[in-house]
């Protein structure tokens, strides 16, 4: 009885630390997709000049999960509310939030960006994408940072954790 | 009327109702300005909505909606100073303006909107089809100033033209829509119904889309809205001479105030109009005041006590006159 439950102790600590791991090695993945992302934006709004929603739509399609999940659900939002683009933003980065590993810094970069989304003219436009692009660069760097640090802690720590506490109540 | 009040804040939408009240036709504009409040301009007064006064985030609000959020895309409009929506409607901004080296960049802060309600009025030429129709289409010229319908009427005239009437078969039309007023396009769909045989130019320049459309579309009849300037008179010329029927809105009181001007002494040192239609503005919009022929004699004058001294020759103002053309 007692193995049995050292075993799961230690399976659920092992899984903790994959799943931190996980996080670590996916932030700059997403990041590096919601880069993509904004520069495609940069394109539609610069070359086709679409409006914003069909813009959404061109973008989710065109990126994979989860920061299509982002676009998409901006683009449906939009499609039937069309009271306030800010408001809907802010709720898609919740989504956002919810499905990748994006972090806090990240998810701050991307509510500023939306307050001047669709209030500018093309210059202006282009230049609030390239100072959200920089600043998303910043937290891609260190994203790959922390990854490298500690991604491979965070795996053997989950077991060892897990071992350490069996072995304290054994 | 649900595309112009969905411009409105939420908040606001149940008061300009009430204001309007049922009275959606008689609307001629929305006037919107910052910290002031909505004045709504009707056919024959205005009002004031005291009850609402617009502020910075109503506006914000408002340019909004009207951008699709993509305010980016306006650059055009934002030059211009207009922007035009779903069912043709107007809406004319004012504010603060950028300029690039002396030339007009954009308006930058938005403070003024003026909702001009399109109104599309199926039917509104039928009295003067006969004016303008002598075997051929004549070269026609509306003269009015702004607010007194020659648009409305220019309207229903090349969709009069292009989907027949009476016993006059159809005519293929060319309607040059520089400023997206006549058919009220939006994304080249005209908004406004224009009649079976007509194509749209939207949007561009009247000089060279007279000449685009000749060469493209071969229209029979082409409709072009307020002509003025020196470019758009030489463009004229050069399409009548190429047998095309011009029909055409200028801003004007009379046809002595036209005569006076210097870019279009041309077209009446060569009778190129044959038909000058004024519209007055004591009239209702669209009411036709006087017609004139090429040499500036009037052919009908409205006389509301003694309807029987009109010229019966050209007139189809009776019942019994009907259809002899």
């Amino acid at each position: 009885m007692q193995w049995i439950g050292a075993l799961l102790l230690v399976m659920t600590s092992t899984w903790v630390g994959f799943d931190w791991s996980n996080k670590l090695s996916n932030r700059p993945k997403h990041i590096r997709q919601v880069k993509n992302a904004l520069q495609i934006l940069e394109a539609e709004i610069l070359y086709s000049q679409l409006p914003l929603h069909e813009a959404f739509s061109v973008i989710a399609s065109q990126i994979p999960s989860p920061t299509s999940k982002f676009f998409d659900y901006l683009y449906e939002e939009l499609q039937h509310d069309k009271r306030d683009l800010f408001y809907v933003w802010e709720q898609a980065i919740e989504v956002l939030t919810k499905y990748s590993s994006i972090g806090s810094n990240e998810q701050e970069i991307l509510k500023q960006f939306g307050r001047t989304l669709g209030q500018h003219d093309f210059h202006q436009q282009q230049k609030h994408i390239q100072l959200t692009l920089s600043h998303l660069e910043r937290e891609l760097e260190e994203a790959r940072d922390h990854h490298l640090k500690y991604g491979k802690m965070a795996k053997s720590l989950g077991v060892l954790c897990g071992l350490f506490v069996v072995l304290l109540l054994l | 009327m649900e595309e112009i009040i969905r411009l409105f804040p939420n908040g606001l939408q149940a008061s300009i109702q009430k204001k309007i009240a049922g009275r959606w036709n008689e609307l001629q504009e929305i006037r919107c300005r910052l910290n002031r409040p909505i004045e709504i301009i009707l056919n024959s007064a205005n009002e004031w909505c005291t009850a609402i006064t617009l502020t910075k985030q109503d506006f914000t609000y408002m340019v909004n909606q009207l951008s699709e959020f993509s305010l980016y895309r306006m650059e055009d409009e934002l030059r211009e100073g207009y922007i035009t929506i779903e069912g043709g409607h107007r809406i004319g901004i004012a504010g603060k303006v950028n300029t690039i080296q002396g030339i007009v960049k954009a308006i930058q802060y938005i403070t003024f909107l003026n909702i001009r309600v399109a109104k599309e009025k199926v039917g509104c030429a039928d009295k003067l089809m006969s004016y303008i129709f002598q075997g051929d289409y004549l070269n026609t010229l509306f003269v009015g100033a702004p607010q007194t319908g020659k648009t409305t009427l220019l309207r229903d005239t090349a969709r009069q033209i292009a989907t027949g009437w009476k016993q006059i078969t159809a005519k293929k039309v060319g309607i040059v829509d520089e400023r997206s007023e006549i058919a009220g396009s939006i994304k080249g769909v005209p908004q406004h119904n224009v009649g079976n045989r007509t194509d749209v130019m939207d949007a561009c320049p009247k000089a060279e889309g007279m000449m685009m459309m000749i060469r493209s579309m071969s229209p029979e009849v082409l409709v072009v809205d307020e002509i003025g300037s020196q470019k758009d008179v030489q463009a004229l010329l050069e399409a009548i001479n190429a047998g095309v029927i011009i029909i055409s809105t200028i801003h004007g009181n009379s046809l002595e105030e036209l005569r006076k001007r210097p870019s279009l002494y041309q077209l009446f040192d060569q009778h190129v109009f044959q038909r000058f239609i004024l519209l007055d503005r004591k009239l209702d919009p669209g009411q036709i005041n006087t017609v004139y022929n090429e040499y500036g004699e009037i052919i009908s004058k409205v006389m509301e006590d003694r309807p029987h001294a009109m010229d019966w020759g050209t007139s189809s103002r009776h019942d019994k006159h009907m259809g002899r053309i």
